[in-house]
Parts: structure tokens; sequence; C-alpha cells
């Protein structure tokens, strides 16, 4: 008969025995991060978060969840994408303090960590045992995503990449194969090249218009400029000459890019370039479009997944459940438009709390729960989100969009990140507004990179050089031709 | 000898006497001096400081750079343009605004049925904020989901794609739409309370005399409402050359810079980009600018005298 106090003993024993042959990393970084944080309890965080549906994630459900695993307070404080950078920095320069935990696009990581606006987070990491954790999220984002100048300042959060959809009801249809065969010598096939896409674009506008057309896009220059960026990209463009630092944005290719892009808005519904991200996607669900590209919900809300949620009713009901495949944009390398990372302000007064708070959001077991969450936007990012036996099971098609997804995440291209990203991105965003207000291609293409080299001689060219380069050796910034 | 020691000495013991009551009266008038200092004076002061330094995203350079950020302005070819599409929208608004606020303020001079509840629902687009506004009207003019192309679809009687805030020859109509909409309703309810107080007999002395509407107008009316009309004409030019909202809501100054203003490419310098102390010498230019034009404007309307 073993007595209580033998039992306490063998327990301990065992206990003690269990935590030293157990590796650390097997130790569960969102339990770490619950445990540790539990002495904030009464603290609030604040986190800056996307406006609109990203941040029902804290509000409903990981917010909620972590005040009640902690007792802390998350107070979430929405802001428009566009006004992200302008608001985390004036909280930064001001020295208010008022930001704890961030959401930061990827690339402006250099402007904030050299800005020092972002805390370095290894430190953090290794106290609370959480590096072995991030090798397990995608590889592309794992390395392209974190770090700033070798340090981490920033967890890859979103797996934010572009995804063709396309009717496979149509592409399947025998007669538009027929004709199609009649009409080019070619399988009616969903297009690998951007020759491909203008010719089977063009041929089902021809046939089904104005019921149906071809294509579809978001045209909105914030939208757009991405578009420009992985297909410049894809047809073998390079931004600058990595010797010179000139701007190289009005090569052959990118004229030939922004030609073509004009030429394909024929085939597209009337008034496509006023499209942005909800117009476009009321075309594809309404079935007035047969192929798209966008980001991952697309995929998720055209199969009907969420859209019953009361957040979600805006999204216009789809008309084209079980007729959607997903495949890679043209050219095979998808932008990894935007994402999102989760990092902590520097002027953060709680900056423990907030790290613990990120960990645990970022943690697998956590990030799972996140990435299936329908009404908000964040995409699959570690290895696991893919092949994840629920998520697999969330609506028929569902493991061919996390097929897509997974290969997309492997071949994606980042977006350009250099210092004062945004000034670059400015001049594409005129160039893209002048494309579709009809001004000659290579006009605005020589007006961009002009613009462009001002910008890095006053931003000092040795200085933008060296972050280039840096950025161009990284796994996704160009193709492997 | 006396009388004159007695006044003297009267006259200095309400000197003494008056002493603490001018006091008080500073006293009265400090909190609202102070205040005034510090939301208007200091930020002015410190901008002026801050645009000889060199601030930017990258740098909290606080030193001393000379003229620096004042030359640059002369070679921002971009900064011009900017307060030249300004100008241009200002010299075609205010006097449409003036003129259809006018018109509008004689239609409703006299009495009619049913006249403060068209004045109070003609008053509402000046109720809302212009960001709402212009956002509005984006919508409106959405190829897609709007009402305009549709109505004029309907009287071409085909569909019309018209991309109202895409296509160049489009955009500044659809600014000065939104902006006359917004905006008439403001000149109309001055000039209408001006309009009111032009004294009705010299009007009919000159109707008796067989003065015609244009003679009596210019002749007696104008003259009248002169005075309001020029402030109402300064208060909607300030707004027209610090207009944002609308722009930043319709175009965000596209297509590529084609309308964008001097309040949106600063904007765009010192939010987005952070050209904190170049954004100052901007401000700076505009305040010069504003400044010579309104005391320009004041003395020819004879407003001060």
């Amino acid at each position: 008969m073993i007595t209580r106090r033998e039992f306490g003993k063998y327990g301990l024993a065992a206990g003690l025995t269990a935590g030293v042959m157990r590796p650390a990393w097997a130790a569960d970084a969102a339990d770490i991060a619950v445990k540790a944080a539990q002495k904030y309890k009464g603290t609030t965080i604040s986190i800056v978060w996307e406006a609109g549906l990203q941040a029902l994630d804290p509000i409903h459900f990981s917010g909620p969840k972590w005040k009640e695993l902690t007792g802390m307070d998350v107070k979430v404080v929405e802001v428009q994408t566009a006004e992200m950078f302008t608001k985390i920095m004036q909280d930064y320069r001001s020295g208010a303090g008022g930001y704890d935990a961030l959401n930061v696009v990827p690339s402006w990581m250099p402007d904030l960590a050299q800005a020092g606006a972002l805390e370095v987070l290894d430190p953090y990491v290794d106290k609370f045992g959480y590096r072995d954790a991030l090798k397990t999220i995608a590889p592309v984002f794992r390395d392209n995503w974190m770090k700033a100048n070798g340090k981490i300042y920033a967890f890859p959060d979103d797996g934010d990449v572009f995804l063709m959809y396309y009717r496979t009801d149509i592409f399947g249809d025998p007669k538009l194969q027929a004709a199609y065969r009649a009409k080019t010598g070619k399988d009616l096939a969903v297009p690998k090249t951007w020759a491909e896409f203008d010719s089977v674009g063009q041929f089902l506008t021809d046939k089904l218009a104005p019921k149906m057309y071809g294509a579809s896009f978001f045209r909105q220059p914030p939208y757009a400029i991405f578009m420009f960026e992985e297909r410049f990209r894809n047809e073998g463009g390079k931004f600058f000459d990595a010797d010179t630092m000139k701007a190289t944005i009005n090569s052959p290719i990118a004229v030939k890019v922004l030609t073509d892009m004009r030429a394909e808005n024929k085939f597209m519904p009337p008034g496509v370039e006023q499209f942005g991200f909800v117009e476009n996607l009321a075309a594809f669900l309404q079935g007035e479009s047969a192929m798209t590209i966008s980001w991952p919900p697309y995929g998720r809300w055209a199969e009907g997944y969420g859209t019953d949620q009361e957040a979600l009713k805006w999204v216009p009901k789809t008309t084209i459940a079980g007729k959607v495949g997903y495949a890679l944009p043209p050219g095979g390398h998808p932008e990894l438009a935007l994402g999102f990372d989760l990092a902590v302000a520097s002027t953060s007064r709680h900056k423990e709390a907030a790290y613990l708070f990120i960990q645990w959001l970022n943690s697998p077991k956590i990030s799972l729960e996140r990435v299936k969450l329908p009404y908000t936007l964040r995409d699959p990012f570690r290895e696991a989100h893919y092949t994840d036996p629920g998520y697999l099971s969330l609506w028929p098609n569902a493991k061919y969009y996390l097929a897509a997804l997974k290969k997309a995440s492997e071949t994606g291209l980042l977006d350009l990140s250099l210092l004062q990203t945004d000034k670059y991105e400015e001049v594409l965003r005129q160039m893209m507004s002048r494309l579709w207000a009809g001004d000659d291609p290579k006009a605005i293409a020589d007006k961009a990179a002009a613009d462009w080299d001002a910008v890095t001689k006053r931003i000092g060219v040795a200085k933008q050089q060296a972050v280039y380069k840096a950025w161009a050796a990284g796994s996704g910034a160009y193709p492997k031709m | 000898m006396a009388q004159t020691a007695t006044l003297e000495a009267r006259a200095g013991a309400t000197a003494i006497a008056r002493q603490p009551d001018w006091s008080f009266r500073y006293w009265l008038i400090a909190p609202a001096v102070f205040l005034l200092l510090l939301i208007g004076l200091f930020p002015l002061i410190y901008s002026l400081i801050v645009s000889f330094q060199g601030i930017t995203m990258m740098t909290n350079d606080t030193s001393y750079q000379g003229f620096v950020n004042y030359a640059r302005l002369f070679e921002d070819t971009r900064l011009w343009w900017s307060l030249a599409h300004t100008l241009l929208i200002t010299a075609i608004a205010l006097p449409i605004e003036l003129g259809l606020g006018l018109a509008m303020a004689y239609l409703f001079l006299e009495p009619m049925r049913g006249r403060q509840v068209f004045v109070s629902l003609l008053v509402v687009p000046t109720v809302i904020s212009p960001i709402v506004a212009g956002s509005t009207w984006k919508l409106m003019f959405d190829n897609r989901y709007g009402p305009i192309n549709q109505i004029i679809g309907w009287l071409a009687g085909h569909p019309v794609v018209a991309l109202w805030t895409v296509h160049p020859k489009l955009v500044y109509p659809a600014i000065i739409v939104c902006e006359i909409w917004q905006w008439t309703p403001f000149m109309f309810l001055i000039l209408l309370a001006a309009l009111s107080n032009v004294d009705r007999s010299q009007l009919e002395a000159a109707e008796i005399d067989g003065a015609g509407f244009w003679r009596t107008f210019r002749l007696i009316v104008l003259p009248a409402i002169w005075p309001v009309m020029a402030i109402a004409l300064i208060i909607r030019g300030l707004d027209l050359v610090r207009i944002f909202d609308i722009i930043w809501a319709l175009t965000m100054g596209g297509p590529g810079t084609m309308t964008e203003t001097i309040s949106v490419y600063t904007y765009i310098q010192g939010f987005q980009q952070f050209e904190i102390s170049y954004t100052a010498a901007i401000a700076f230019l505009v305040i010069i600018f504003l400044t010579v034009i309104v005391i320009a404007v004041i003395r020819r309307a004879g407003l001060v005298k």
C-alpha cells in the first residue's frame, strides 16, 4: 500500500523525470505564455489590429479567452490598413506608449525596426522557450517576415498570398472545351502563363458576356500594385539594378506587363478599373466572372464557409459553391501580398505582458484555432495549418484549397520591402492609377522609375542598396527561373 | 491752487484705486491668453523650429539645417502642381457656390408655404462630415452600383460606363459636384440672412422709379449685402484652399497626382512619409500664401476701414 506521503514523493519524482526527459520544445508555447502571464492579472494591454473583420478575432475570440485564462484585459485598437503604419509611427514618435502589441505588415519591418518602434523579441523568445515553435512556421514566412538585421522583431501571423480561383463548371463544359479547341487547337485549361490567361479570358468573354466575363480582378491602385509586383517578377523583371540601385521598373518587361494589364480590362466586366476587394468578390461570387485572383478568403467564401455568420452578412451570397477550383496564378509565383506579423511596441509599458499575449496568439495550438475562425481573415501560416484534419474537412473542397495555399507559400514572392517602402509603393499606386486613366505605359513606367530613383537618392543609395541586397537574397524575392 | 491740489489728489487717489482693477482685468483674461498661446502660438513657433531641422521617419535629427527644407520647396514640382490644383478647384467651385447660393437665397426670400422645411432640408449637406460626403459620392459615382451612371444610362437609352473617379476628364467634375452639393447651402444661408436685411424702402423706391432687377441688384442690393458676402467668400475660399476630405475619399489625389491638392500633398508628406521637417516648411509656405491672399482680399473688399 502506498501512503499519501509516498504517493506525493513518487508523483514528484515522476514529474521531475518527465520534466527532465521531455524536450524543452515539447512544452506547449500557449500554456507557457498563459502561466507566465497570470502574474499580470488585472493589467490591460492594447493591441493595434486591422479594422473590420480581422479585429473580430481579438474582440470575440482571443481577447476574451486570454482574459479568462490570465485575468488580463485586451483593448483592441482598430485601425484601417492604410493608416496602421502612420498610427504606429505617430505613437512611437510622440512617445505616448499608447500601444503595447502591434499587428504590422511585414514589408514595413525595415522601417519600423530601424526607427526603433519595435521591441527586439529574442530575449523573450529564449526566456519563454518559443524558438522551436517558430520553426514550425512555413519557411517563406519564417525566413522572411520575422527578422530585421538578424534580430527577431515579429512573429508571422497571417499567411496572405494570392491564389487564382476559377469556375470548374465552365472549364469542364464540353461545349466550351470543343469551341476553344476549334478556335485555338488547345485544351481549355486553367491558364499557367499570362499569354494563356489572355487567350482563355478573351474566349470566355466572347462566348459568355454579358452574363459572364472571362475574368475580373481588383484594379484599385492599392491592390493593383501587388498584382503588378507579382506579374512583373514572374515575367522576369527586377525592381533595381543591384549594382547601381537604378530603378528598372521601366524595362521592356514592365512596359509589356502594364500594356497587357490594361488590355485585359477589355474582357473583364465594364468598369473593372474601379473594382476593389469587395466589388471583385461580388462579381466572382455572383457568377459574373470565370477567373479571379485574390487573397484566400475568396476561396472560403465562394464555398459559403462561414458566410452565415452575422459578421459576414455583407458578403454576397455565393452562387458558385461546389464549382470553385484553386490554382496558382499564371507564372506560378504568387504575391505574398501584405500579410501580418505580431510585434511588441518598444514604447509599451507592459512589454512582457504584451509579448506573452502575442506568443499565445501565435502558438501552434491557438493559431490553428484562429486561422479556422470563419469571420476573420487570418490565413494558414504554419505547416500544420495546411494539413490539419479539422480544416481539411471544413467544406468538401477544402483539401484542394489548403493544398493550393501550401503550394503558394512554397513558391510565393515577397512584397518589396526597403527603407521607406511606402514611398516606393506610393509611386506604384500613382503609376497604376495613371494606367487605368489611359496614359502611355512607357511614359508612366519612365516617370515611376525616375520617381523611385529620386526616393533612393534622398534615402541614400548605399544605405538602400544594402537593404535591397538583403531583401533580394531572400528565398521569395525573385522567382528562380 | 488748493482746488488744483485737491483735483490732483483726487486723480492720484483714483489712479491708486484703479490699479487693482487693472490687475484684476489681466487676471481675468490671463487664462484665455495662456490657452491661446498654448494651443495657437506654441505649435506655430514649434513648427517653425522643426522646419529648420531634419526630422524624417528615419532620423530624429533636431540639429539646425538652415534653409534646406525651404530650398527644397522650390525644386518640388509636385508641390506647385498641388497648389495649382487647389487654386483650380477654388476658382471653379467658389463662383458656382456663390451664384447658386445667391439664386437659392432669392428664391426663398419671399414667404412661401413650407419655406422653413425646405430651408432645413437644404442645409442638411453642410452638417455632414466632408469625409462622409466624399465617401457617399464615391458610391454615387460607382459604375456598378451608383445611381449617377444608371440615371445617365436611362436618359441615354443604353448602359453608360463613366468612370468618374478614374478618368482624367471626369475626376474634376466629380469633385466639383460633390463640393458644390455640400457647401452651396452654406452660401445660401448666409446670403439669405443678408438679403433679408436689405432696406425694403430703398427697394420699393427703386421699383417706383422704374429701376430694373439688375440695376436694383447692382446699385442697392449688392452694396447692402457685400460685407456679409465678402466674409462668406473668404470663409469658403479658405475652406476650398484646404480641401482634403472630399478628394481623399473620391480620388486620393489620382489619377497619378492629377487631383492632389496642397492639403492632400501635405498629409502624404507628413503622415504617410513622415517628412516632418519638410512638411513644416510646406505648412509655413501655405500660411504665408494664405495670409497674403486674405489681407489682399480684406483690403480689396473694404472690410477694414
